[in-house]
């Protein structure tokens, strides 16, 4: 590029979408393969190209379901509650990091990151707070417990205090993340269970949700993260579809009926910048779950065959100079996501890139939902794009992409496998560095980053984005005007505090024989799960069940480097 | 890897790491790879506390120490660490901070003693030059 030199500068790359899908100029006919009637069904049909309901957002509008999660139970409470006033209708609630890897908010490591990143969550009482005064049967709550290791304590405290509450379990609708992958490769942390351990536990989790949970997705499959990890989208979609397929044949290999095993998985994906490409992913995902359930697994039941997703917008892609323009970022990928026929959503706040999102940002952010819901029109016709050819000739090479993709996880025996081997960790990492070079070089614009604005940062450039680090520092970063996520005062030691309410309350002899029970099930290979359930109602903290599951399960080095 | 001679604009030993719990390793994994790159051998350490951090240090003897925090918990970690490397005499290795760091927290950094910070956004350019002056000076 030329911003040393005064030379004009290139225009952005248009040639390619994001992942180097060649793009049409002007796309036509000849764009479309034959047969196309057949790869898209009607909306509500197989292959379910067009989405899984037959009038779409008409009769079931998405789920406008913000994440938040912050310090104590109870302050996290108070931001469900203010989002469920002002119009939210599900819950997204997110852990702090230590409560997402069960580790004792009273474990020295722990210290710095109580309550930051997510909500502290150390015993049953805790979910007490959490969703006290909101209506458990009537609303549903997706528990963002990523990693499996906290899945299922998550989801056993959530239980005891719904329970608690007299709600019949079987009334219970709601989400757990749970996630294999985000625990071995995705996110680190010391201390990761091995792949396969971690994939036993995700899906003694999922079995034990078949049998006694029936409005519960157990699994999330979370694309998305994948994505902001630094696969394209072609990879994000890969993975996805390979992690879904690897869940869905243990299930069924456990004794779980296909019609019961299938619709426990649903799916979480990203919505990017390239929209097209994004739109392209999301319809591509449907068809080819759809024929995965129907030709691979033999099976006609359409609840089956349905793939369901919640997206988030990129998080990735928000600036921390001029965050407002977050906004805009936001907007324009959720749209993608509605295009794209999501079933829930959450769209970004313009301060991600800062800090834990400030309750302003928070509401522009899910009146940005209720603008594109409300106001729009884009809602009243299902997959408007369909049978555009640019978009069908997009959704076309995305699949032939992401089937190769599959195949090779396949060919290397499975998800698991791959993660155990690096070969996750090295492709996502790869994609990463390049993608961070392509921004570098200016193959790649970023406003506010290396393109768009000059030393006021009220002007444009006349359409000639400055390139490079020359671009980048005329940015003035004293535009930013976000006031940083203050943690609570105290958070540290109100948790501490109620860990050792807990211990004072119960009898250390039966929850020590409660926690020998769990580490006798992980060792027997039995499903954990009941025995979880068994431990928190003994009162056992977070921390001493990801103790167990650590000690027997084993503790796994991330081969990131 | 050992540090390419010539023209590469850093050389030396960079041990880089996590701090607390934080769970993202995308900046820092990029960050590493740059600093290899430009030239540095890199020690990631993956998560470290101040203790095992301080350590590795004291064993490896590096020309930068490089850490990574998305989480919010950079005062607090910063803090320990920059006691811990005083603590063991080893004040003088220059410590540098990337990733999700509101601008209002760089004066307390820098008062702690942190030689930089690379907030979200950063191109890997900057790093490396900024880098270079801090090991040249």
């Amino acid at each position: 590029m030329s911003d040393h030199t005064g030379e004009p500068h290139l225009p952005p790359p248009m040639h390619t979408t994001a992942s180097g899908i060649p793009m049409p100029a002007a796309a036509g006919p000849s764009d479309v393969a034959p047969g196309l009637e057949e790869r898209l069904g009607r909306p509500g049909e197989y292959p379910f190209t067009r989405g899984i309901h037959p009038e779409m957002y008409r009769t079931r509008p998405w789920t406008f379901r913000q994440l938040a999660g912050f310090a104590t139970a109870a302050d996290t409470n108070k931001r469900y509650r203010m989002l469920l006033d002002r119009g939210a209708t599900g819950i997204n609630g997110v852990f702090d990091y230590p409560s997402l890897r069960a580790v004792g908010s009273d474990d020295a490591r722990a210290a710095s990151d109580v309550g930051r990143g997510g909500v502290a969550v150390d015993v049953a009482d805790d979910f007490d707070d959490l969703f006290a005064a909101i209506p458990l049967d009537r609303v549903s709550v997706s528990l963002v417990s990523s990693q499996p290791v906290g899945a299922a304590p998550h989801l056993a405290m959530y239980l005891a205090a719904a329970e608690r509450r007299g709600y019949d379990r079987r009334a219970l609708a709601g989400t757990s993340q749970n996630d294999f992958l985000m625990e071995t490769a995705i996110t680190i942390a010391p201390e990761a269970l091995p792949p396969a351990a971690s994939f036993r536990v995700e899906c003694d989790v999922a079995e034990f949700c078949a049998r006694e949970l029936p409005r519960w997705n157990p699994i999330s499959v979370t694309g998305y993260n994948y994505r902001e990890a630094g696969a394209d989208a072609p990879l994000e979609l890969a993975l996805t579809l390979a992690h879904g397929r690897a869940a869905a044949r243990e299930l069924i290999g456990r004794g779980l009926a296909p019609e019961v095993a299938l619709p426990k998985i649903s799916f979480f994906l990203d919505a990017h910048a390239d929209f097209f490409e994004e739109i392209a992913k999301f319809r591509a995902a449907r068809r080819m779950w759809a024929r995965f359930v129907a030709e691979d697994l033999g099976v006609s039941d359409p609840a089956a065959q349905k793939f369901r997703f919640h997206v988030q917008t990129a998080g990735v892609t928000a600036t921390a100079r001029l965050p407002h323009l977050n906004i805009a970022r936001s907007a324009i990928q959720a749209l993608s996501a509605v295009l794209g026929g999501t079933q829930s959503l959450h769209v970004d706040a313009y301060d991600e890139a800062l800090s834990i999102p400030s309750e302003h940002a928070a509401l522009i952010a899910l009146h940005t939902q209720h603008v594109l819901l409300w106001e729009t029109g884009v809602a009243g016709s299902a997959d408007p794009l369909g049978g555009s050819y640019l978009v069908e000739h997009l959704t076309d090479a995305m699949e032939e992409r992401v089937a190769a993709l599959v195949d090779r996880i396949e060919g290397m025996g499975g998800l698991v496998a791959a993660t155990e081997a690096a070969w996750v960790h090295t492709e996502l990492s790869k994609r990463a560095f390049a993608d961070q070079q392509k921004l570098e070089d200016g193959r790649r614009l970023v406003v506010g980053i290396n393109a768009g604005l000059d030393d006021d940062g009220a002007r444009g450039t006349g359409g000639v984005p400055p390139t490079g680090a020359a671009g980048a520092a005329k940015i003035d970063p004293g535009h930013v005007e976000v006031k940083p996520f203050e943690l609570p005062p105290g958070t540290l030691e109100a948790q501490r505090r109620r860990i050792d309410a807990v211990r004072a309350r119960r009898s250390d002899t039966a929850t020590a024989a409660a926690l020998e029970t769990l580490g006798s099930a992980c060792t027997d290979g039995v499903n954990v799960m009941p025995s979880v359930v068994a431990a928190v109602a003994a009162d056992a903290t977070l921390g001493e069940i990801g103790t167990v599951l650590r000690d027997r399960l084993g503790r796994w080095h991330f081969p990131l480097w | 890897m050992v540090a390419a001679a010539g023209s590469s604009p850093l050389s030396g030993k960079a041990v880089v790491a996590k701090l607390g719990m934080d769970a993202h390793w995308r900046g820092v994994i990029v960050v590493a790879h740059a600093l290899r790159d430009a030239g540095m051998e890199v020690v990631y350490l993956g998560h470290a506390t101040p203790d095992q951090l301080v350590a590795a240090v004291v064993q490896e003897d590096p020309a930068l120490v490089g850490l990574s925090s998305l989480s919010g918990n950079h005062l607090e970690e910063c803090r320990a660490v920059l006691e811990g490397l005083r603590s063991a005499g080893a004040e003088g290795v220059p410590v540098v901070i990337g990733g999700t760091i509101p601008p209002s927290d760089e004066p307390a950094l820098a008062e702690m003693g942190v030689s930089g910070v690379f907030g979200s956004g950063t191109p890997l350019r900057t790093i490396v030059d900024r880098i270079a002056v801090l090991l040249d000076a």
